[in-house]
């Protein structure tokens, strides 16, 4: 899944990074990295930059540039609980059904 | 007290983290800015006495890192290697520790003698943060000194050990970070081969064999040279084939890795956060500030209230500065002989000092606002807000606010545009500031509208014009950033800092440094130009139209047939029409008659001619200079120009239309290109820009007189 396709309050975790080097190197060294958790927190009132949260930073980006940023989605609005579908839900707290 | 012994020490530490003014409260009044050479990043010295020593300080610019992608990391760097300053001393914003720790790590590759300044304690302490610095100290090999810049404490601690760092009496503890197998071992390999190339001595070999690793292209080129190239390069490749197979990633990625891991181990070890996270004020704020639906509005407002802080609040004090000159000219005009000497000493250079001072009260209120706006964390939010619309035309969300400034005037405008990091950005939204109207415009506007058009008609015209000049704007824009400025765009990666009280003296030390870059800089070249554009109206000066003058003014004299009052009133007709046609004899005034022939078919003569000509020392002048050429005195109301021009056969409302988009959108005045220039840096983009500026005008002025001859 890309960071672009994410949805505000979702929660995710960073898988690859498939950008430009420039680029790369600017996401990396603001910590974004692999495994890094981030949520994200608005997207911009005209709707393209979008704004993610980690570590205690607050980190812009456009979606052009989210594109190319791979992560696995965590949770979503709420919290704590996971939303996968499939075999995670399992482990998933109260949702008996 | 003896002040032989002298240090030198550099700050770095990450955008927003107190360095800057962590510098103001250590150095105080003894500070300089110049440049970095090559780049229009401002490099601010200083210095301090303290125990004996002689401490100079420069501040690097803010960076989060220490790679060649950025030209403030590239600065960083180069200053580090090349200068070797004594101490470095790393500014960490305490609050957030674990980011502003990617430098340290990178300073401690490098092996520089550098110290920790871990600023904003007080902070740290409100929000029930605990950092166990004695720990931090033994992981990282160097000493970390609490401070905050704020609160002023630590300060003299941290001279301290600054001191005992610079004299060898504290040593700096090294190799404390390690990469993973399949990484440490070819860094090794490659830093012995490195370390005994000759040429490479200033070098730290260890650094420059991860930096090759990073694939890092400054680094690169420069080993490239070296013999000792051939053997590193097949220990690299066989690195970066082995990181593919070990971990499935470039070593690029993986050393950033280890890094961010070497940091958050720190963070484990050493830091505890507050138990219960509250929200903090930023979040409140920033759902406001960037609500889907409140965040264009209050952007909105937050630009009109600089724009109106700026020329609002700066108008009367420019009006005082004006009028402060003329009466130096009139208190001039009494101790200096008639003549020529006095009158080029006067009008030219005293006006044309005036025409350069005219300007401060803008830029240094404009810089009060936007300084403020930037350290108080607003700035980088504003280009949140509006990048969708910017980057639809190749800008970035920064450029907006020296855009609108633009409307009040292009200089401080120019200006502003120094919050834009890549050179391509700044030098687009360089180009198109000067058609974004700007204040002096406006009286050529209300002197056509007035006279050819309905009041009605008058505002829908007028705001046309504007819109004229935002679409050429943002199209010029467009056009440049897809042809010769599409290369490196800033990419929109941009950190949105806490919400901070700016301290006062930053922001008025921000405003100090712009206005005296302002009046060093680009005033001595205004200067010059406004003096020659003055010359080139008033000479050479026709002796035979003064002798005219001199004949019909005695025969009026004579006449005694004449009243006191209709004397006085022909003798100054005369006056007028003598100046008129001097001004035609001028070196302006035949430039204005030369381009006739040029300007023909967008409806202008050579009086316009005239007018445009002068018009390039201030653009307002173009309505003088008509009064002027239409043989009015240069005091009458604009009612009787309009009316004069109303009944000049030459001009119609056609003509006007013309004249209107022409004024928009040709040279900027004179004062403008010269703070273009010494922004660019270079006359050729320049003299493209007055190229292109004087082509889109007249083919526009052209369409719309052509247009208003068919449809008015």
């Amino acid at each position: 899944m890309r960071l672009s396709e994410l949805q505000v309050g979702d929660k995710a975790e960073v898988t690859g990074l498939n950008v430009d080097a420039a680029i790369r190197r600017r996401i990396m060294d603001m910590g974004l990295i692999k495994g890094t958790r981030f949520k994200v927190l608005r997207v911009a009132p005209l709707g393209d930059p979008m704004e993610i949260f980690f570590k205690g930073l607050y980190l812009t980006m456009r979606k052009s540039e989210a594109d190319g940023i791979m992560v696995e989605r965590s949770g979503g609005v709420g919290d704590g609980m996971p939303m996968h579908t499939g075999a995670r839900r399992r482990y998933g707290f109260g949702g008996g059904r | 007290m003896t002040t032989s012994k002298e240090l030198s020490i550099a700050l770095t530490g990450n955008p927003n983290c107190g360095k800057s003014s962590l510098f103001n409260v250590l150095t105080g009044a003894h500070q300089k800015v110049g440049n970095f050479p090559g780049v229009t990043i401002e490099k601010y010295e200083g210095y301090l006495d303290y125990r004996g020593y002689r401490i100079k300080v420069v501040d690097l610019p803010g960076t989060y890192s220490l790679t060649p992608y950025s030209p403030e990391e590239i600065v960083t760097r180069k200053y580090l290697i090349e200068h070797r300053p004594d101490v470095v001393v790393n500014v960490i914003e305490g609050p957030n520790i674990e980011r502003s720790l990617l430098l340290t790590t990178q300073l401690m590759e490098m092996e520089v003698d550098f110290l920790v300044a871990l600023n904003m304690m007080d902070e740290v302490e409100e929000r029930g943060m605990k950092i166990n610095t004695r720990q931090l100290q033994k992981l990282l090999g160097c000493h970390i000194v609490p401070t905050s810049a704020k609160k002023r404490t630590g300060l003299e601690s941290l001279l301290d050990h600054v001191i005992r760092v610079g004299t060898g009496d504290i040593t700096i503890q090294k190799n404390k970070l390690f990469f993973r197998s399949g990484l440490e071992e070819p860094i090794n390999e490659i830093s012995e081969l490195l370390a005994a190339e000759r040429e490479l001595a200033a070098y730290n070999s260890r650094w420059l064999a991860i930096k090759l690793l990073e694939s890092d292209r400054e680094v690169y080129r420069e080993i490239q040279r070296q013999p000792a190239w051939v053997k590193a390069e097949v220990v690299m490749q066989a690195a970066l084939k082995d990181a593919r197979r070990l971990y499935g990633s470039d070593p690029e990625e993986l050393i950033s890795e280890d890094r961010h891991s070497f940091i958050r181990g720190a963070m484990k070890e050493c830091v505890e956060l507050p138990k219960e996270k509250r929200t903090s004020l930023t979040d409140y704020i920033d759902m406001v500030v960037l609500n889907r639906v409140l965040g264009l509005p209050v952007f909105l407002f937050v630009v009109w209230a600089v724009f109106h802080f700026t020329f609002t609040l700066g108008a009367p004090v420019m009006e005082w500065l004006s009028s402060l000159f003329s009466m130096l000219a009139v208190a001039g005009g009494r101790y200096l002989p008639d003549g020529m000497v006095r009158s080029i000493l006067l009008d030219g250079v005293l006006a044309g000092v005036g025409g350069v001072l005219v300007f401060l009260p803008n830029i240094v209120l404009l810089f009060i606002g936007l300084s403020f706006l930037e350290a108080s964390g607003y700035m980088a939010r504003a280009a949140f807000v509006i990048d969708r619309v910017m980057h639809r035309f190749g800008l970035h969300g920064k450029s907006f606010i020296p855009m609108i400034t633009g409307f009040g005037c292009s200089i401080p405008a120019i200006m502003a545009t120094r919050t834009l990091k890549s050179r391509t950005d700044r030098l687009a939204t360089i180009m198109i500031i000067p058609f974004m109207s700007c204040g002096a415009k406006l009286p050529v506007y209300v002197l056509l509208c007035g006279a050819f058009f309905a009041p009605s008609m008058a505002a829908n015209i007028l705001f046309g014009i504007y819109l004229l000049g935002i679409a050429v704007g943002l199209w010029t824009a467009w056009i440049l950033k897809s042809t010769v400025l599409s290369s490196d765009s800033e990419p929109f990666v941009m950190e949105l800092p806490p919400y901070r009280w700016p301290t006062l003296g930053s922001v008025v030390f921000q405003a100090k440094v712009k206005a005296l870059m302002y009046v060093k800089k680009a005033g001595t070249l205004i200067l010059a130009a406004v003096v020659i554009i003055w010359v080139a109206s008033n000479y050479p000066r026709s002796a035979v139209i003064e002798a005219d003058l001199q004949r019909s003014r005695a025969a009026v004299e004579a006449d005694a047939g004449l009243g006191a009052a209709e004397k006085e009133d022909r003798l100054s007709a005369l006056e007028q029409s003598a100046q008129s046609e001097q001004l035609a004899h001028s070196l302006a005034g035949r430039a204005g008659m030369l381009m006739e022939p040029v300007i023909r078919p967008l409806g202008f003569d050579w009086r316009i001619g005239i007018a445009l000509v002068t018009g390039l020392a201030a653009k307002e002048v173009v309505v003088s200079t008509m009064a002027t050429i239409y043989s009015l005195s240069s005091d009458t109301d604009t009612g009787d120009l309009q009316a004069t021009l109303r009944s000049d056969p030459a001009f119609n409302r056609a003509t006007a239309l013309s004249l209107m988009v022409f004024v928009l959108l040709y040279l900027p005045c004179v004062a403008a290109l010269g703070v273009m220039k010494k922004e660019v840096g270079r006359w050729k983009p320049v003299l493209l820009y007055s190229a292109y500026s004087l082509a889109v005008a007249w083919v526009l002025s052209f369409i719309a007189y052509r247009g208003a001859l068919l449809f008015l």
